[in-house]
C-alpha cells in the first residue's frame, strides 16, 4: 500500500518512450519512534529474556528502556492534515527509469490554488542530462495562505536520445484546513479604555503549542497584554506553564486598550466602527512545525454616548456620613449642534447635592467639554450610587438624566471612637 | 455590541472562477494529453486574488455574545486586509452552494487522476524483466545477511493507515493492477480529520484488526477448536513423558514447577539445560537465593514435587480426556491429596524470604477474610462461590501463522518460502526450556502456540474458561508469558479476551492461602506482579487509557501501602514478622523498584493520552527513585516538549542534562546523548543541515549507533539528498543486519524507494528476503510496506 508518496507512472503519450517517472512526498517533520515495552522480573519465566529483548532492540533508550518515546526518526507516514499558515513542504523526485540517457530535462511544480497559481520550483533551468537509475531531486517549501483545494501540478518535459520531445506532468490534489477558530468579544470600561477577550480554539487534530498570540494594535491605541501574572521579576503565564492547546480546546486571551492620548481627547467624538486591531498567533506542533496566521482587522462598536457624554473624572473611594465631598464630572457634547446647557441637581433618598439647582452652564460648542465641580453628601450609610444630574438643552428643550454615574462607600467616621 | 462575523470564504465571484479552473483540469486530465504550462488557463487575473484577500464583513446577528473573527490567511499576505473592501456580502446559502458545487468537482479530479496508470501487460513485462535482475541481487544479499541466530529485535509497532489484513490466497502482483498514487485519496477526506499521522500512536498488528479484519474472526472462530492441540502430544512431549515413566504428561510437567522452589530440569530430564548454560539465572531456583538454606535441603527439594505426582495423575487425566467430568470433582479431590503432604521441608522453603518478598500483596477486604476463614478452616475452598473464582481458558487456538513466510509465498513464490526455516512450537521441547527458545528467537507466535498446548495440559484449554480450575505458580506463569507474547505482537483484543476472567486480579483462588495444602504456609500472591502490571497496561492499547491508568493508581496505591508497612517495620502484608535488616532493605528495593515501574507505565499511558503536562510530571517524579536514570529522563521529557512544539522548554531540560553529564565523570553514553538532542532541537527550528552535522558528530564518538545512523539519513533526505540517505541506509542494512533489519528503519527505507523509483516493489522483495533469512515470526511486515 502506497502512503502518501504519491505515485504516477505516466501514460505512455509515444509508444514505449516514456523514460522516467515523477514522485512526490509530503515532508511533515519526522516522528519519533514509541517503543512498546513489556517487562517482567528475573523471577518471572522468562527470566530475562524480556529484558534481553528489550536492551537489543536499537529503538529504546539504554539504561531506561520502559521510557516510550524513543529517539529514532521515522518518516512521515502520510499526507496528514494541512491548515492554513502551516508550510508545505514536498520531495520531488524524478527519475530516469530506462537504461537511456534522456536530455534538456525541466522540471517545474506550480501551486494551483482557488485564486492563482504559484511557481515553486527552485530554479527553472533545464538539467543538461539524466542517466539511467539517477534522480533530479527538489524540495520545495510554500506557506499556505489559502483555504480550500490546492493542486500540486508537477510538470516534466524532456529529450530523448533520438530526439523526441516529451512531456508529462501528475497533478497532486490536498484540501487545506482551518486550524483556529477565534471569537472576541469586547468589553468598554468607564474610562475610554477597552477590554478585548480572545477565545482561540484548536480546531485540528493534534495538540498545539501557543508560541505567541499577542494583540497589534490599530494607531489609535496602546495595548496591555493581560495574560501573565507577574510575580517579583519572573512573569508566570495565566495558562501554566506548558502553553499548549489539546484539540478542541479553548483558551480566553485578555487585552487591555487605551486610546493613546492624542486620539484620547478626540474619543468624545469616535463614534460607530472603529477599528482595534489584528491578533498575531504563532503556533508549533509535531518537532516545530510551525504555522502563522493573522486575523482580519477586529472592528468594534463605540458605545454610544448621545448628544452629551458625562463622565465622573474625579470622585473619592470612601467618604464619611453627612460629610459633603467634591466630585468633578466632565460634560463633552457628542452631537453636531451646540447646546445651551442648564443643570439640575436632584436630591435622591441617600444623595443630597449642595448648590443652586437649575444654573445655566453656558454654550457648549460641538465636541468641545466643560469640567463640573460639585459637592454632595450621603445620609445613608454603604455603597451609593451618585445619581440625580438633569442637563437641559434649553435651545430644543430636551432634557438629559443622569443617573447612577458613580458609586462611593459612605462610611461612619465616629464608630470606632465611640465603641 | 454589534456583532461582525468574517470568514474564510472567499467571494461569490471567486468561487465562480475556481470553478472554471477546476473544469479545465478536469477537461485536461480526461484528454490525457499535454499542455504547455505556460499556456494562459491557469493564469488567474490579478484583480481575482486581490479580492480573494479581502474578506467579507457580514451582519450576523445569531451570535449573541462572542463573535466569530476570522482569521485571514497569513500576515505576508494580509496587508490588503486592512484596505480590503468590505462589500462582498455573502450570505450562508450562497457559501453553502458554493462550496459544494466545489467538493462535487474535487471529487471528479480525484477520480480521474487515480486513473492514471500503465498499461498491465506493459508492466508484466518490466516486471519480469527485474525478476531476473533481481534475483541475482537477492543472492548476493543472502549471503551477507546469513548470521547467527541471535537477533536483537523486538517487535514494535508502527501505526499503518492501512490495517489491512494480508491474506494467504493474495493474487500474484502481477494479477493486481499498478497502484498509484494515493494522494488524491487522502486529499478527498478533508472532512473526517484523519488523525494527522505525527504521533507515534501504537496502532495494530497486521494480523488482527479491529474486530473486523480476517486476522480477528481467525482468532476467535471456535471451529477449529473442538479437538485441542494438546491432545494430541507432539513426538517430544509424548518422549518426555515416557521417559519419566509417567502416565500423564501434563500433570507431571506441571508439577514440576508447582512447588515453590524446584528446579525446571528436576524432573524434566529433557529439559536439562541447566541454569548455568542459560544466560538468564532461573532465579526462583532456590540456589540463586542465597538467604535461603536451600543448599542444605538440596536433595529434599525433589520430595515434594515428586510426591503430589501420583495422585495428580489420577485425576488429570479426566480433566483433560473427559472433559464431560465435571471439573469440581477433580479440583476436590486435588485438595484432599494434598491436604495429607505436611512436609517440613517443604514449609520451610515455602516460608523463604525471597517467596515472601516477592509475593506479597494486599488483596482487596472481602477476599482477605475470605482468605482467613479459609486458612482457620471456617470452610473448604470447594463452598466459595463460583462467581469469586477464576476460572480461565483459551479463548482462541493456533492463530498463529508466519507473516513472514505468507508473504514470501506471494511476492516470491512458494519455492523461495520453503527456504523460510523458523521454529514453529512443534519443532521445539514443549516445555519451559522450549518456551525460552522460542521467545528468544523471536517467534514469538509460535511461543504463544506452546504456552496454549501447555495450558491445555493444564487443563485451562480452549472453552475451559467458566469451568473450575485450579492454578499453581507455573500455569500463572504461563499465563504471563502468554499474555505478555499477545501484548508485545500487538494483539491486544486477544490478549483482553484472555485477561477477563481473571477479573482484576483479586479473587481468592489467585492466592496461595487458598491452598493451604498445596502451598502449605506461603502467603501472598501467585499472580506475579508483572503480571498485574501488564494487566493495568493493557487497557491503554485499546483506547481505554482512563481504565489504564485507575488500575496502574491501584498498583501504585498497593506498592506505597506495602513500602509504608516495610518502613514502620512489619513485614510487606502489614503482619508483625520480624524481618532481618538485610531482608528489609531487599524488600525496600524490590518494592521501591516496582514503584518506579508502575510510574513508568503511568508516565507512558499518559504520553499515550497526550497529557503531557502529567506526563512530564510523572516522567520527572521517577528520577527521585532512579537517579541513574536522570540523564534518560530529562532527555526524554525534552523530546516531549519537542513533540509539543515547545522548543524553549525542551532547551531547558536539554540544558539540564548538559549539567547533569558534566558533574558525573564524562561518560561516552552522556555525550551521545547531549549531542542528540542537540541535534533534535536543530531538527526542531527546521535546521537540518545543522542537525546532520550533530548526528555525525555522535557517529564520530560511535559509529556503530543505529538511531544515529537512521536519523542522520533521514535528515538527509530533507535536505534533498535522496540517493545519498538510501544508499547510507541500505549500506547499513547489509552490514549489519541484526541491528538495523528493524521496524522503523525498514519502514523508512521503503518510504524511500517508493519516492526513489517505480521499481520499489522489487528492492522490498529484497528487504523481504533479508528478513526471512534472520527474523522469527513475530516479525512485522508492515514495515515492508508490500501489501
Amino acid at each position: 500500500m502506497f502512503n502518501h508518496v504519491g505515485r504516477f507512472v505516466h501514460p505512455d503519450v509515444s509508444q514505449g518512450c516514456q523514460l522516467s517517472c515523477i514522485k512526490m512526498m509530503r515532508l511533515t517533520k519526522p516522528t519519533l519512534f514509541t517503543n512498546l515495552p513489556v517487562t517482567c522480573e528475573d523471577r518471572d519465566l522468562p527470566g530475562d529474556l524480556f529484558g534481553q529483548l528489550m536492551r537489543d532492540d536499537p529503538s529504546t533508550i539504554k539504561g531506561a528502556e520502559t521510557l516510550m518515546l524513543g529517539e529514532m526518526l521515522t518518516l512521515p507516514q502520510n499526507f496528514g492534515n494541512i491548515f492554513l499558515g502551516e508550510t508545505f513542504s514536498s520531495y520531488i523526485s524524478v527519475h530516469n527509469d530506462s537504461s537511456q540517457v534522456v536530455k534538456d530535462i525541466l522540471v517545474k511544480a506550480d501551486l494551483q490554488t482557488s485564486s492563482q497559481r504559484l511557481n515553486l520550483s527552485a530554479s527553472n533551468s533545464a538539467v543538461a542530462e539524466l542517466k539511467p537509475e539517477s534522480c533530479i531531486d527538489d524540495v520545495i517549501h510554500h506557506e499556505v495562505k489559502e483555504i480550500g483545494t490546492h493542486i500540486l501540478v508537477c510538470a516534466v518535459s524532456y529529450t530523448t536520445q533520438c530526439g523526441e520531445k516529451l512531456y508529462f506532468r501528475k497533478f497532486f490534489k490536498f484540501q487545506v484546513l482551518k486550524p483556529l477558530d477565534v471569537k472576541t468579544k469586547f468589553y468598554n470600561a468607564e474610562t475610554d479604555e477597552v477590554f478585548l477577550e480572545a477565545q482561540i480554539q484548536n480546531i485540528t487534530t493534534s495538540p498545539m503549542f501557543m508560541e505567541k498570540v499577542s494583540l497589534e494594535p490599530s494607531m489609535m491605541y496602546n495595548v496591555t497584554e493581560l495574560n501573565i501574572v507577574t510575580s517579583g521579576d519572573q512573569g508566570e503565564s495565566t495558562f501554566g506553564k506548558m502553553s499548549y492547546l489539546q484539540p478542541m480546546d479553548t483558551r480566553q486571551y485578555l487585552y487591555c486598550l487605551k486610546p493613546k492620548p492624542e486620539y484620547a481627547e478626540k474619543a468624545g467624538v469616535i463614534k460607530g466602527v472603529t477599528v482595534i486591531g489584528k491578533l498575531d498567533i504563532v503556533w508549533k506542533t509535531n518537532l516545530g512545525e510551525r504555522g502563522r496566521l493573522q486575523t482580519s482587522q477586529l472592528q468594534r462598536m463605540a458605545p454610544g454616548y448621545g448628544d452629551i457624554r458625562m463622565s465622573v473624572e474625579m470622585i473619592p473611594e470612601t467618604v464619611n456620613l453627612e460629610e459633603p465631598f467634591d466630585i468633578t464630572c466632565k460634560i463633552i457634547n457628542c452631537s453636531e449642534r451646540t447646546m445651551d446647557l442648564q443643570l439640575e441637581m436632584c436630591n435622591t433618598r441617600t444623595v443630597h447635592w449642595c448648590g443652586i439647582s437649575g444654573r445655566q452652564l453656558g454654550k457648549l460648542t460641538p465636541g468641545a467639554s466643560l469640567l463640573l465641580p460639585l459637592t454632595v453628601f450621603s445620609s445613608v450609610q454603604g455603597l451609593q450610587s451618585i445619581s440625580g444630574l438633569r442637563l437641559t438643552d434649553t435651545f430644543l428643550k430636551r432634557t438629559y438624566e443622569y443617573d447612577d454615574i458613580a458609586q462611593v462607600c459612605v462610611v461612619c467616621p465616629f464608630l470606632n471612637n465611640e465603641c | 455590541y454589534q456583532k461582525l462575523q468574517t470568514d474564510f470564504e472567499h467571494s461569490r465571484l471567486n468561487q465562480a472562477v475556481t470553478k472554471v479552473h477546476l473544469n479545465i483540469i478536469y477537461d485536461i486530465l480526461l484528454q490525457q494529453d499535454s499542455i504547455d504550462l505556460g499556456a494562459g488557463e491557469f493564469v488567474t487575473p490579478q484583480e481575482d486574488s486581490s479580492a480573494t484577500l479581502s474578506e467579507s464583513l457580514m451582519d450576523r446577528l445569531n451570535d449573541q455574545m462572542m463573535e466569530s473573527v476570522m482569521i485571514s490567511d497569513s500576515p505576508n499576505n494580509s496587508e490588503e486586509d486592512d484596505v480590503g473592501p468590505i462589500d462582498s456580502f455573502l450570505d450562508g446559502g450562497l457559501e453553502e452552494n458554493g462550496s459544494s458545487g466545489n467538493k462535487k468537482e474535487e471529487s471528479e479530479i480525484g477520480q480521474n487522476t487515480t486513473e492514471i496508470k500503465v498499461p498491465v501487460d506493459q508492466k508484466e513485462q518490466e516486471c519480469t524483466k527485474d525478476d531476473i535482475k533481481e534475483e541475482i541481487d537477492i543472492e548476493e544479499q543472502i549471503q551477507i545477511v546469513v548470521s547467527p541466530q541471535s537477533e536483537a529485535h523486538s517487535p514494535v509497532v508502527i501505526k499503518s493507515e492501512d490495517p489491512e489484513h494480508q491474506s494467504p490466497k493474495g493474487t500474484s502482483p502481477k494479477d493486481e493492477p499498478v497502484p498509484v498514487c494515493t494522494i488524491f485519496s487522502q486529499g478527498t477526506q478533508p472532512k473526517s480529520l484523519a488523525p494527522d499521522g505525527f504521533q507515534p500512536t501504537l496502532i495494530k498488528s497486521p494480523s488482527f484488526t479491529t474486530g473486523s479484519g480476517g486476522g480477528s474472526d481467525e482468532a476467535v472462530t471456535p471451529s477449529k477448536m473442538t479437538a485441542p492441540l494438546v491432545c494430541q502430544p507432539s513426538p517430544s512431549l509424548s518422549k518426555f513423558f515416557t521417559d519419566n515413566g509417567q502416565a500423564n504428561p501434563a500433570s507431571d510437567f506441571f508439577d514440576s514447577f508447582t512447588a515453590p522452589s524446584s528446579f525446571i530440569s528436576i524432573s524434566n530430564p529433557n529439559a536439562d539445560v541447566s541454569p548455568a548454560s542459560t544466560p538468564a539465572p532461573l532465579s526462583f531456583t532456590p540456589e540463586h537465593q542465597p538467604p535461603t538454606p536451600v543448599s542444605v535441603f538440596g536433595p529434599t527439594v525433589t520430595e515434594p514435587t515428586t510426591k503430589p505426582q501420583s495422585p495428580i495423575s489420577q485425576t488429570v487425566p479426566s480433566l483433560n480426556l473427559a472433559s464431560s467430568t465435571p471439573q469440581a470433582q477433580p479440583f476436590n479431590q486435588l485438595q484432599a491429596v494434598f491436604s495429607g503432604t505436611d512436609d517440613p521441608f517443604a514449609t520451610a522453603l515455602s516460608l523463604s524470604e525471597v517467596d515472601r518478598r516477592h509475593d506479597a500483596w494486599l488483596p482487596c477486604e472481602e477476599t482477605r477474610k475470605m482468605l482467613i476463614s479459609v486458612a482457620t478452616q471456617q470452610y473448604g475452598p470447594a463452598y466459595v462461590d463460583t462467581n469469586r473464582l477464576t476460572m480461565p481458558g483459551l479463548k482462541f487456538d493456533n492463530l498463529q501463522g508466519d507473516a513472514v513466510k505468507d508473504l514470501m509465498v506471494r511476492f516470491l513464490g512458494e519455492q523461495a518460502a520453503m527456504k523460510r526455516q523458523v521454529l514453529t512450537a512443534s519443532s521445539v521441547e514443549q516445555s519451559f526450556v522450549g518456551l525460552k527458545q522460542l521467545v528468544s528467537s523471536k517467534n514469538w507466535r509460535a511461543a504463544v502456540d506452546l504456552t496454549g498446548r501447555l495450558l491445555t495440559a493444564h487443563g485451562q484449554g480452549y472453552g475451559k474458561a467458566g469451568q473450575p480450575t485450579s492454578h499453581t505458580t507455573d500455569s500463572l506463569q504461563l499465563w504471563f508469558v502468554r499474555l505478555a507474547l499477545l501484548t508485545k505482537l500487538n494483539l491486544f483484543q486477544n490478549a483482553e479476551l484472555e485477561f477477563e476472567p481473571f477479573g482484576n486480579l483479586d479473587q481468592p483462588d489467585l492466592y496461595y492461602e487458598y491452598y493451604p495444602s498445596v502451598y502449605p504456609g506461603r502467603r501472598g500472591s501467585m499472580v506475579p506482579f508483572s503480571m498485574r502490571l501488564l494487566h493495568a497496561e493493557l487497557p491503554q492499547y485499546l483506547a481505554k487509557p482512563q481504565e489504564a491508568l485507575d488500575r496502574l493508581h491501584n498498583l501504585k496505591t498497593v506498592c506505597l501501602a506495602i513500602l509504608e508497612n516495610l518502613e514502620k517495620g512489619s513485614a510487606e502484608d502489614g503482619s508483625m514478622i520480624t524481618l532481618t535488616q538485610e531482608n528489609r532493605q531487599a524488600s525496600l528495593k524490590l518494592w521501591r523498584s516496582r514503584l518506579s515501574r508502575v510510574m513508568y507505565s503511568m508516565a507512558n499511558c499518559l504520553l499515550l493520552m497526550k497529557d503531557y503536562i502529567l506526563a512530564v510530571e510523572t516522567y520527572h517524579s521517577i528520577i527521585q527513585y532512579e537517579p541513574q536514570q536522570r540523564v534518560q529522563l530529562l532527555s526524554g521529557i525534552g523530546r516531549i516538549f519537542l513533540q509539543v512544539g515547545d522548543v524553549k522548554m525542551a532547551e531547558v531540560y536539554f540544558q539540564d542534562v548538559e549539567k547533569s553529564c558534566q558533574m558525573k565523570a564524562r561518560d561516552p553514553t552522556h555525550t551521545t546523548c547531549v549531542l542528540m538532542n542537540r541535534a533534535f532541537v536543530y531538527l526542531s527550528q527546521n535546521s537540518y543541515a545543522e542537525a546532520h552535522a550533530s548526528f555525525l558528530e555522535v557517529l564520530k564518538i560511535d559509529p556503530r549507533h543505529p538511531v544515529t545512523n537512521n536519523n542522520a539519513a533521514v535528515c538527509l533526505l530533507y535536505l534533498g539528498r535522496l540517493k545519498e540517505s538510501l544508499g547510507q541506509l541500505e549500506g547499513l542494512v547489509q552490514q549489519d543486519p541484526a541491528l538495523y533489519l528493524h521496524e522503523s528503519v525498514l519502514f523508512n527505507l521503503t518510504t524511500m524507494y517508493e519516492l526513489e523509483s517505480s521499481r520499489s516493489t522489487q528492492k522490498k522483495q529484497a528487504l523481504l528476503e533479508a528478513v526471512a533469512c534472520r527474523e522469527g515470526d513475530s516479525f512485522n511486515t508492515q514495515c515492508l510496506k508490500l501489501v
